[in-house]
C-alpha cells in the first residue's frame, strides 16, 4: 500500500537520507551557502538562537559507527549516546561542526563534552546551564539570564550580531516546523497507520539537522500528499523514554514486526520535540526561557527537577488518548535520569492496570531475538487468550 | 580472593576512638525523633553547619549508604531498592539511600514491605532506623543524578515532605582566566550559592519556627575552619617518606568532617589526628610496614571495601599518600572562610567539589597533588555507579602519562555495590604496575 | 481422539509435549542437544510421537516456543516461553504465584495470575550469572560432574564469599579457594548460595509473590532449590518434571484452541491440572523446600 502521492514518497526518501546521514547534509549546505555549523547538544539548546544567527543547527545524534577510539576515553559505564559522541570526537567524524554548544547538566554528558573539548581543540564548546532546578524563584530569573548568555555567545561565533527581530523571525519559522510535525503524529494517533515508526523517526531526525525552511517545506510534501491508511488489529503500543537521542531504527521495526503498531510515544525524537512552542510576542530572550519551563511541563522530563509536574500523569493521559493498549519504557542503558524515574512511572502503570515492558538499549549489538521475545511476551499478556499473529 | 597473610598496614589509632564519634552520632539520629527534633534529609554538599545552626537534626543521605556498605548492610536496603524499581546501573549511593527511603516510609505508613522482599529483621537493623524526614535539602555540586536524588525522596514520601533546592553550578571554565577559584564564572557561581544557603535559612526558620541563629553558624563556621586547617596541615606532613598516614586513614575520617556536628571536640579530634602524625613522623614510623611505593588514589572509595584494600596496598609495599575524594572535598579552602560573614566562603567551599570542575581542573589540581607527595604512579577506581568522578579519569591518566611519566593503572568497583568489584583485575593490574616502576628505577 | 502438541526448542534441549484430548499428557521427551539444533528437535519429536502412538499427520493443533521456536516446522503458532512456562506451570501447580526458571543459558522470574497468564516478568540473557552456566564453571573449578554438584553443596558448612558473578572471573576465584585448602563442599555451597542470592535481585524485580514453583534444568539440583528458598525464606516447590513445563504450557495452549487460526476468545481453564502429575499438589512434602 502506498503511503502516499510520488511527491509525499520523495519528501520522505529525502528526509530519511538527511537522517542518515547529517554529516553529508552539513557538508552540503556549508558548500552551498559558505556558511558556518553549530553542533547542539541535546536536549535544551533553542535552535532558534543558532537560526537568528544565519548559522546551521545541528543537533548531534549516534552515528551507526561501533565505538573504536572512543572505548579509551569514557568508561564502558557510559550511554550509549555519550560514548558514541566521544567516539565520534576521537574520530574527527565532528569536524564538520565548527563549534559546540550545550545547555545541559547530566554529568555523562559534561564527560563526553570535556572529551570533545580535549579532541576537537580547534572548535570552540560553550557550555551554559539552564537552571535544571525549575521550580525555585529564581529559576525563570536564571533562564533568562542563560538565554540571554547564549545569544551573545552565539554572536560571538557567527561574527554577526543577533538582534530581537532576527530572534523573532527564527522563532516564528521554528512553532511553523513544529505545528507540522504535530500534524502527523496527530494523524498517526488517530488512527492513520501510514507512516511506520522508523519512518516517523526519520522525519524529526531530519529536522534535528536541516535548514528550518527547506525541512518545513518536505514536511508539507509529506502532509499534503499523505495517504489515509486505517489501522489494522495490531496491539497498539506507545513508546516511553529515550530522553535524549533516538532509539535505532532497527529496533522500532523489530517492536513492529512482534504484531505490534506504535501509536503515541514521548521519545526525544517523538513528541518531546515538538511538543511546546515558543510565544511570538513579546522579548523574544524572555519567551525563550518561559519556552524552557514551559516544555517541561508538557512533556515532563526526568532530567529536570520540579516538584509539581509528574511525567506519570502526562503518560498516562497520552496513553488513553491514543487507546494505546500497552507502554513499552525503551531506556537507555545507564540513562540515570530515567532510572531514578521509572519506579514512578511503574507505580503508576501498575495501579492503572496498563500493561508495560522495560526495555534496556544499548549503541551497539541489538539483540533482536531478546528483544522479540520480550515484546512478544508482552502482547501475548495483552491479547491474553487470542493468539499472536507472528508472521513466519 | 588471596589470602591475608600478615597485615602490613598500620592504620591511626585516633580512628579507634574517631569510630566510635561516627557511631554515637548516628545513634543520636535514630533517636532524633523521640527528643522531639525537627530532621532534615539533604544530599551532596556540606550544607550542615546551617541546619546545626537552625537546631535541626541532619541526615546526610549518601553518608549513611557509605556507612552501610563500610558494615556490609548495604544488601537489604539495595534489594529493596531494586523491588520498588531501581535498576542495578544507578547510582549505588542513591540506590541504597531510596532503598531505606522506602523501607522508612513504609514503615510510618504502617503498610507492608511490598513483597517482603527484604526480611523484618534487616529492616529494623537498616532503615526502620532512620526517621522520616520533615524537610529535604538538594545542594548537589557536580552530579546531575544527584540533584535529581532528593526530588525522587520527595516522591517516595509521597510529595508530602517540603523540599529545597539550591542549585550549584558547574565550573566548566569556558574562557581562558577561568578555573580553580578564578574568574568571572567563579564570583558568579559563589554569589548566586550563597544567596540560595540564605534563602534557605528562612525555610528553616519556617520548619523550625524559630529565628535562624546566625551566631550559632558563625561559631560553627569558626570550628569547622579550625578543623579543617589542622586536617590539611596533618595531610601535608604525608609529603614526608615514610608516609605517617595514609589514603585509608583519612577514609576513615571523611565522616567527621563532613558531617559531624561542629564543635570544639571536632577540632580536638583533627589536632590529635594531626598529633599522632607528628608524632610519627618525630619516630620515623610510617603507615605501613615497608614503604617502596607511593600512589596517588583517583576516585570515589570503595565503601564495601575498606579493610581489604587497605591490607592490600600494604602487602604491596604501596603507600596510598593521598586522593582527589579525601583532599578536594570537605572545606579543603579554609582560608576562604571569614568566621565573621562565613556565608560566601561556606558556597564556595561546597562549590568546590571535587566532581566539580572540567577536566582541565581536575588535570591540574591531581598533578600538583602528585608533585607535592612525590608519587610514583596513580591508581584510578573506576567506580562502576558513579560516572561523575569517572568522567575526567581517561584523559587524567593519559596527561598524567605523558606530562609527568607517572605509571597509572585502573581497577574496576564501585562506591556501595559490592558486586561490581574485581578483585582479580585489582591484583593483576597492581602487580604490572609496580613492575613498570621497578623498570624505569632501574633505567634512572 | 484430538492430539495436541508443544514444542520447547531450548537453546541446549529440546522438549516435546503430547497431550490427549482429555488433556493428559501421552509423552514427554527431553532431548539434550549440543546446541539449538533442527535434528535435535526432530529426535525429540519422533520419540514422543512413537511414545504417544500417534502419527504428526494426526496432531490437531501445534505450538512451538523456546529461544528456537521459530526454527520448529509445521506448527500453528509460537508463543514465547514466558507465556508457555506461566500456562504450563499453572496447570502443574495449581496456585502458584511466582515462577523462577533458571535453564542452562538464562533465568526468568514469572509472575503468574489465576489464570496462568503472564503478569510481568524479568529475564537474565545477557549474561552467566545467575543461570546453569555458572554451576558448569563451578563443576569444572572443583573437578567433578554436574550431577555430583548437590551432594556436594549439600554437605558444605563453612561460608565462603564468593563475590564475581561474572563466569570468566568466577572460575579463578574458585580456583583460588581451593589453593587455599578450602573443602570442595564447602566451595560448592557458597556458590549455590551465590546464585540463590543473584536470583533475588531478579526476583526483587517482579516481586516475592508466594506460591514459588521452580523450573528449568537448575531445578533438578536439589542444593539450587535449597538454596532459593532460603533466599526466599519461603518454601520452594518444584514439579516432578520441572524441564517440560514450557512444552507442556505450549501444547495446553494448543488444545485451548490458540493454535487455530481466527480462535477469538477461548475458555483458558488454568486451574484444570495436568493429570499425569499427580504428585504435584503443592503440598510441603514435595520439593526441597523448608
Amino acid at each position: 500500500m502506498p503511503v502516499g502521492t510520488g511527491s509525499t514518497v520523495g519528501a520522505l526518501d529525502a528526509l530519511a537520507d538527511v537522517a542518515a546521514r547529517p554529516e553529508a547534509y552539513a557538508a552540503q549546505w556549508k558548500a552551498r551557502t559558505g556558511g558556518r555549523v553549530v553542533g547542539i547538544l541535546p536536549m535544551n539548546f533553542p535552535r532558534e538562537i543558532a537560526h537568528a544567527a544565519g548559522v546551521l543547527p545541528v543537533l548531534l545524534q549516534e552515528s551507526r559507527e561501533p565505538d573504536t577510539m572512543g572505548r579509551h576515553l569514557l568508561a564502558e559505564f557510559y550511554c550509549g549516546f555519550t560514548r558514541n559522541l566521544a567516539d565520534s570526537a576521537a574520530k574527527g567524524a565532528l569536524d564538520y561542526c565548527d563549534g559546540f554548544f550545550v545547555a545541559d547538566h547530566c554529568t555523562q554528558l559534561l564527560g563526553a563534552v570535556d572529551v570533545v573539548r580535549a579532541e576537537a581543540p580547534g572548535s570552540p564548546v560553550f557550555l551554559g546551564q539552564l537552571p535544571p532546578s525549575l521550580t525555585d524563584e529564581w529559576a525563570r530569573g536564571e533562564a533568562r539570564s542563560m538565554m540571554r548568555t547564549f545569544v551573545d555567545e552565539m554572536a560571538r561565533f557567527a561574527g554577526v550580531p543577533v538582534g530581537d527581530a532576527a530572534l523573532s523571525r527564527s522563532i516564528a519559522l521554528s512553532n511553523d516546523n513544529r505545528t507540522l510535525l504535530r500534524e502527523l503524529f496527530a494523524a498517526r494517533r488517530a488512527g492513520n497507520a501510514a507512516l511506520s515508526s522508523p519512518q516517523l523517526q526519520a522525519v524529526v531526525k531530519s529536522g534535528m539537522v536541516m535548514d528550518l525552511a527547506e525541512h518545513t517545506e518536505l514536511l508539507r510534501q509529506v502532509i499534503q500528499g499523505l495517504a489515509d491508511l486505517p489501522r489494522d488489529n495490531r496491539v497498539r503500543l506507545h513508546l516511553s523514554g529515550h530522553l535524549c537521542h533516538a532509539p535505532r531504527p532497527e529496533l522500532l521495526a523489530a517492536i513492529e514486526e512482534c504484531g505490534a503498531i506504535v501509536v503515541d510515544d514521548d521519545l526525544f525524537t517523538g513528541t518531546r520535540w515538538f511538543s511546546t512552542d515558543v510565544a511570538e510576542d513579546g522579548d523574544p530572550v524572555e519567551a525563550l526561557a518561559c519556552w524552557y519551563l514551559e516544555r517541561d511541563r508538557t512533556a515532563p522530563c526526568p532530567t529536570r527537577v520540579k516538584h509539581e509536574t509528574d511525567w506519570e500523569d502526562t503518560l498516562v493521559e497520552a496513553v488513553e488518548a491514543s487507546g494505546a493498549e500497552g507502554v513499552i519504557v525503551l531506556m537507555v542503558r545507564f540513562c540515570e535520569p530515567h532510572m531514578l524515574y521509572y519506579p514512578e512511572l511503574r507505580k503508576r502503570l501498575n495501579e492503572r492496570g496498563i500493561p508495560h515492558l522495560l526495555l534496556e538499549t544499548e549503541h551497539e549489538g541489538l539483540p533482536v531475538e531478546t528483544v522479540q521475545t520480550r515484546v512478544e511476551a508482552l502482547l501475548e499478556r495483552i491479547r491474553r487468550t487470542a493468539p499472536v499473529e507472528v508472521s513466519r | 580472593m588471596t589470602a591475608p597473610t600478615t597485615d602490613k598496614s598500620s592504620r591511626l589509632a585516633i580512628n579507634k576512638a574517631g569510630g566510635k564519634m561516627v557511631a554515637d552520632y548516628w545513634d543520636r539520629i535514630f533517636t532524633a525523633r523521640e527528643r522531639g527534633e525537627k530532621v532534615v534529609w539533604y544530599n551532596g554538599s556540606a550544607v550542615n553547619p546551617i541546619f546545626q545552626a537552625a537546631g535541626m537534626a541532619w541526615c546526610h543521605g549518601e553518608a549513611f549508604s557509605a556507612r552501610l556498605a563500610a558494615q556490609h548492610l548495604e544488601g537489604p536496603a539495595q534489594l529493596a531498592g531494586q523491588e520498588y524499581g531501581y535498576v542495578g546501573e544507578l547510582c549505588s549511593y542513591a540506590r541504597t539511600h531510596l532503598g531505606c527511603a522506602v523501607l522508612s516510609r513504609k514503615r510510618a505508613t504502617g503498610s507492608a514491605n511490598g513483597t517482603g522482599m527484604v526480611g523484618l529483621p534487616e529492616q529494623a537493623e537498616l532503615a526502620g532506623r532512620l526517621p522520616t524526614p520533615d524537610l529535604f535539602v538538594n545542594a548537589y555540586a557536580g552530579c546531575s543524578t544527584g540533584q535529581q536524588w532528593d526530588d525522587i525522596s520527595f516522591r517516595v514520601f509521597g510529595k508530602e515532605v517540603p523540599i529545597f533546592n539550591v542549585s550549584m553550578p558547574f565550573m566548566w571554565s569556558n574562557r581562558p582566566g577561568e578555573g580553580y577559584m578564578v574568574g568571572e564564572e567563579w564570583e558568579r557561581s559563589s554569589r548566586y550559592v550563597a544567596e540560595q544557603l540564605r534563602e534557605l535559612t528562612t525555610v528553616l526558620e519556617s520548619i523550625t519556627g524559630r529565628p535562624f541563629d546566625w551566631d550559632a553558624y558563625r561559631q560553627n563556621m569558626a570550628y569547622l575552619k579550625q578543623a579543617s586547617e589542622l586536617r590539611q596541615e596533618a595531610m601535608r606532613l604525608c609529603r614526608l617518606t615514610p608516609a605517617p598516614a595514609t589514603f585509608w586513614d583519612w577514609i576513615a575520617s571523611v565522616a567527621h568532617i563532613n558531617f559531624l556536628p561542629a564543635s570544639q571536640e571536632l577540632v580536638d579530634f583533627f589536632a590529635a589526628v594531626k598529633a599522632e602524625i607528628e608524632q610519627r613522623v618525630a619516630d620515623g614510623v610510617g603507615a605501613i610496614a615497608d614503604e617502596r611505593y607511593r600512589v596517588y588514589f583517583d576516585g570515589f572509595m570503595n565503601w564495601n571495601h575498606l579493610g581489604l584494600l587497605a591490607k592490600k596496598f600494604a602487602r604491596y609495599d604501596v603507600a596510598v599518600v593521598a586522593g582527589r575524594y579525601t583532599h578536594h572535598a570537605f572545606w579543603q579552602e579554609p582560608q576562604l572562610i571569614d568566621p565573621e560573614d562565613p556565608l560566601l566562603g561556606h558556597a564556595q567551599n561546597n562549590l568546590l567539589c571535587p566532581m566539580n570542575h572540567s577536566t582541565k581542573t581536575i588535570e591540574r589540581l591531581v598533578l600538583r597533588d602528585c608533585d607535592y607527595y612525590g608519587v610514583d604512579g596513580i591508581v584510578f577506581h573506576s567506580t562502576r555507579t558513579c560516572r561523575a568522578f569517572t568522567n575526567p579519569q581517561r584523559l587524567v591518566a593519559k596527561a598524567a602519562q605523558e606530562k609527568r611519566g607517572l605509571a597509572t593503572m585502573f581497577f574496576e568497583g564501585d562506591i556501595a555495590d559490592a558486586s561490581y568489584y574485581k578483585d582479580e583485575v585489582l591484583d593483576s593490574r597492581l602487580t604490572a604496575m609496580l613492575e613498570t616502576i621497578d623498570v624505569r628505577r632501574a633505567r634512572a | 481422539m484430538s492430539h495436541y502438541l508443544g514444542i520447547d526448542l531450548g537453546s541446549t534441549t529440546a522438549k516435546v509435549v503430547v497431550l490427549d484430548g482429555h488433556g493428559d499428557i501421552a509423552a514427554a521427551e527431553v532431548v539434550q542437544m549440543g546446541a539449538v539444533s533442527r535434528a535435535g528437535c526432530a529426535r525429540a519429536l519422533d520419540a514422543a510421537l512413537t511414545t504417544a502412538r500417534v502419527r504428526r499427520g494426526e496432531i490437531t493443533a501445534a505450538i512451538a516456543t523456546g529461544y528456537g521456536r521459530r526454527l520448529v516446522p509445521d506448527v500453528d503458532r509460537t508463543f514465547t516461553e514466558i507465556t508457555c512456562h506461566a500456562r504450563g506451570v499453572a496447570a502443574m501447580c495449581p496456585g502458584v504465584r511466582l515462577v523462577v526458571d533458571i535453564g542452562g543459558q538464562d533465568s526468568k522470574a514469572i509472575l503468574v495470575d489465576s489464570d496462568g497468564i503472564a503478569e510481568n516478568f524479568a529475564m537474565n540473557d545477557r549474561c552467566a550469572s545467575g543461570t546453569g552456566r555458572f554451576f558448569e564453571v563451578l563443576a569444572r573449578a572443583i573437578e567433578c560432574d554436574l550431577d555430583e554438584l548437590a551432594g556436594l553443596a549439600l554437605a558444605g558448612e563453612k561460608q565462603l564469599e564468593v563475590s564475581s558473578m561474572c563466569a570468566t572471573f568466577a572460575e579463578t576465584e574458585l580456583i583460588s579457594l581451593l589453593a587455599q585448602g578450602e573443602r570442595r563442599t564447602d566451595i560448592a555451597a557458597s556458590v549455590h548460595r551465590a546464585v540463590a542470592a543473584r536470583t533475588l535481585g531478579l526476583v526483587a524485580q517482579v516481586g516475592r509473590h508466594t506460591p514459588v514453583v521452580m523450573t528449568g534444568g537448575v531445578a533438578r539440583n536439589a542444593a539450587a532449590v535449597r538454596a532459593l528458598a532460603e533466599a526466599l525464606r519461603t518454601e520452594v516447590v518444584v514439579p516432578s518434571s520441572p524441564q517440560i513445563t514450557g512444552a507442556l504450557g505450549a501444547a495446553l495452549l494448543a488444545r485451548d484452541g490458540a493454535g487455530a487460526r481466527g480462535a477469538g476468545e477461548s475458555a483458558v481453564d488454568a486451574r484444570e491440572p495436568a493429570r499425569s502429575c499427580a504428585s504435584c499438589d503443592m503440598s510441603a512434602a514435595h520439593g526441597a523446600g523448608r
